[in-house]
């Protein structure tokens, strides 16, 4: 039986591929941003080693600065309004009284499942200024409120914080339902003999009991907001000016735009960085949480 | 009591409201599939198309390369796929249960991936897929995609494997089968319910794959739907009926495979949740 459990050839067999895979299209290109990111380098020819004058650079530009306040906004708009609307709705369609809970499972959950392309191409035809949905919606109802929602410096980015929002609530929606599902129905029944209002259980109970949901959905949507790149690229070209830039925006453009190679990848460093920072800062609030109850 | 009823009517209207706010700008993007510009800009814009020009469709699948865009998604995701599914349970299986040095090492290894986002390695990804001569083959999106999908697809196998019982493989041991036969045909039919997870989960996030796309499809011949949707914006600005017949095409496979396995389409995307915190 240790024979069969220790044959070196099936090893190397089943670990072979999957390690092979792994370090050439993750492993290397990651230590390569790293290293790449302390040199001048245009992609094609040798880097010439300048030291840390591309984070200097960095540091030092206006594009990096918009593209971290554009992070933070994005992920500050996605967190309230995924989380808040996901708790609602979950505890929602969790109650067996409420009728039609299959049709709200479904309408809430099927933007996630569409290609991210799709969701921004119809979102740019809902925020077009001349003949988008939302400015005839406002026209139909008598409301001048209708205005040109991507090309305003401070509400594009809002806008397209929203349309991430839209398509991934029903994302955050699916997780604290299943967390919900698995807290043992006596927790309830035992708050209702106490005399405990539905809303009172739910504070008290559900959204204690799901600190670990909530944990990783607020990983996923800080991390999504420093991440964030597509909803721009396509929606407005990191505009009006380069007010929607992000960290992958700003990468991108001087990598692929400018040629900027290593200036890119510092930038790429410094994403990849924030996004630990973010998820060791929530881990060690949600352990100071738990340890004060 | 009244008081409750209102809340309650509040309450479920905001259900009801959202579910329309979630849903709707999917179905007009299916009613304007079916109109024409004059329609869905100046008389018709809400509601229903009073003629449905299915014409549009046609269109889209004869003249706009729909069909081919469509082969490439699935021949990418499809191959994405088998590959993740078949290395993950391999490595999966060798890290989990099988004696070797090295073994715990390898397994946190290939965890790191799940810390490493593809925004950040998107520039050296491009230039190792050119450096390789992969360029200009579906392997330049298949090789990354099952890259990026490998280190939660072996940490999903890796619990499932450790909560197999050892008898299994004692068993057939003690009946004469070599590891390869006990992997193969006792150790992969305990393990389908993780295998249909992790289909469902790579299919989709293959499918909708964009960012590494953009980058590494520069042969217009090897589009996927998600690229083609948006070059769609640049040559045909004028026809929005076939535009939105190019979207609903690309969205009917992930929404047809949600519609059908809607529990297990959401347990799959929700694994992670479980995985990664």
């Amino acid at each position: 039986m240790k024979k069969f459990f220790s044959d070196k050839v099936a090893i190397t067999v089943f670990t072979l591929p999957a390690l092979l895979i792994f370090t050439v299209m993750i492993f290397i290109p990651i230590l390569q941003v790293f290293w790449n990111s302390f040199f001048e380098w245009d992609g094609l020819s040798e880097g010439l080693f300048i030291g840390i004058d591309n984070y200097i650079r960095l540091f030092d530009d206006k594009a990096f600065y918009i593209a971290n306040k554009n992070g933070f906004i994005f992920a500050a708009i996605i967190t309230v309004l995924q989380i808040v609307l996901a708790t609602f709705f979950a505890i929602a369609v969790a109650n067996s009284k409420i009728k039609g809970r299959r049709f709200f499972r479904i309408a809430y959950f099927i933007p996630v499942v569409l290609s991210v392309t799709v969701v921004c191409q119809l979102w740019l035809s809902i925020y077009n200024a001349d003949t988008g949905l939302l400015n005839k919606f406002f026209e139909a109802i008598g409301s001048d409120y209708r205005q040109n929602w991507l090309s305003d410096r401070n509400k594009a980015i809002m806008a397209i914080a929203v349309v991430n929002a839209w398509q991934w609530m029903g994302y955050v929606f699916a997780l604290i339902l299943a967390g919900i599902k698995s807290i043992p129905n006596s927790y309830y029944e035992a708050a209702q003999i106490d005399g405990a209002s539905d809303f009172k259980a739910h504070t008290k109970i559900t959204i204690p009991l799901l600190a670990e949901t909530y944990k990783f959905c607020l990983i996923l949507s800080v991390t999504g907001g420093i991440k964030a790149f597509t909803e721009m690229f396509i929606m407005t070209g990191g505009g009006p000016g380069n007010s929607t830039y992000t960290l992958t925006y700003l990468m991108y453009t001087s990598a692929f735009k400018s040629g900027e190679f290593g200036y890119g990848l510092a930038a790429a460093t410094v994403l990849v960085l924030e996004c630990l920072i973010a998820i060791i800062v929530i881990n060690k609030l949600f352990k100071q949480d738990a340890q004060m109850n | 009591m009244k008081k409750i009823k209102i809340g309650d009517l509040i309450f479920k209207s905001f259900l009801w409201i959202y579910a329309m706010i979630s849903l709707y700008p999917l179905i007009w993007m299916v009613f304007y599939s079916f109109k024409n510009n004059e329609e869905i800009f100046v008389s018709n814009p809400f509601g229903f198309p009073t003629v449905l020009r299915v014409e549009n469709y046609i269109k889209a699948w004869t003249q706009y390369n729909v069909p081919k865009y469509f082969i490439n998604s699935l021949i990418v995701a499809v191959a994405t796929v088998i590959l993740t599914v078949s290395c993950a349970l391999l490595f999966s299986y060798a890290t989990s249960r099988m004696k070797w040095k090295g073994s715990e090492i390898a397994r946190i290894y290939m965890a790191l991936g799940m810390f490493i986002p593809v925004q950040a390695v998107l520039i050296p990804v491009a230039k190792i897929v050119k450096e390789l001569h992969l360029m200009g083959h579906y392997s330049s999106l298949i090789l990354p995609y099952t890259a990026l999908n490998l280190s939660f697809a072996t940490l999903v196998f890796y619990g499932f494997f450790k909560g197999i019982p050892v008898e299994l493989e004692e068993a057939a041991c003690i009946d004469g089968a070599n590891i390869y036969q006990a992997f193969f045909r006792i150790i992969v039919p305990v393990v389908k319910p993780a295998i249909a997870t992790l289909v469902i989960f790579t299919f989709l996030t293959a499918w909708n794959e964009f960012l590494l796309a953009n980058v590494l499809i520069i042969d217009a011949k090897l589009r996927t739907l998600p690229l083609g949707v948006l070059f769609f914006q640049g040559q045909f600005t004028t026809d929005w009926g076939a535009m939105g017949a190019t979207m609903v095409i690309a969205s009917i496979p992930t929404v047809l495979v949600y519609t059908l396995f809607s529990e297990q389409v959401e347990k799959a995307l929700t694994v992670g949740g479980a995985v990664k915190g």
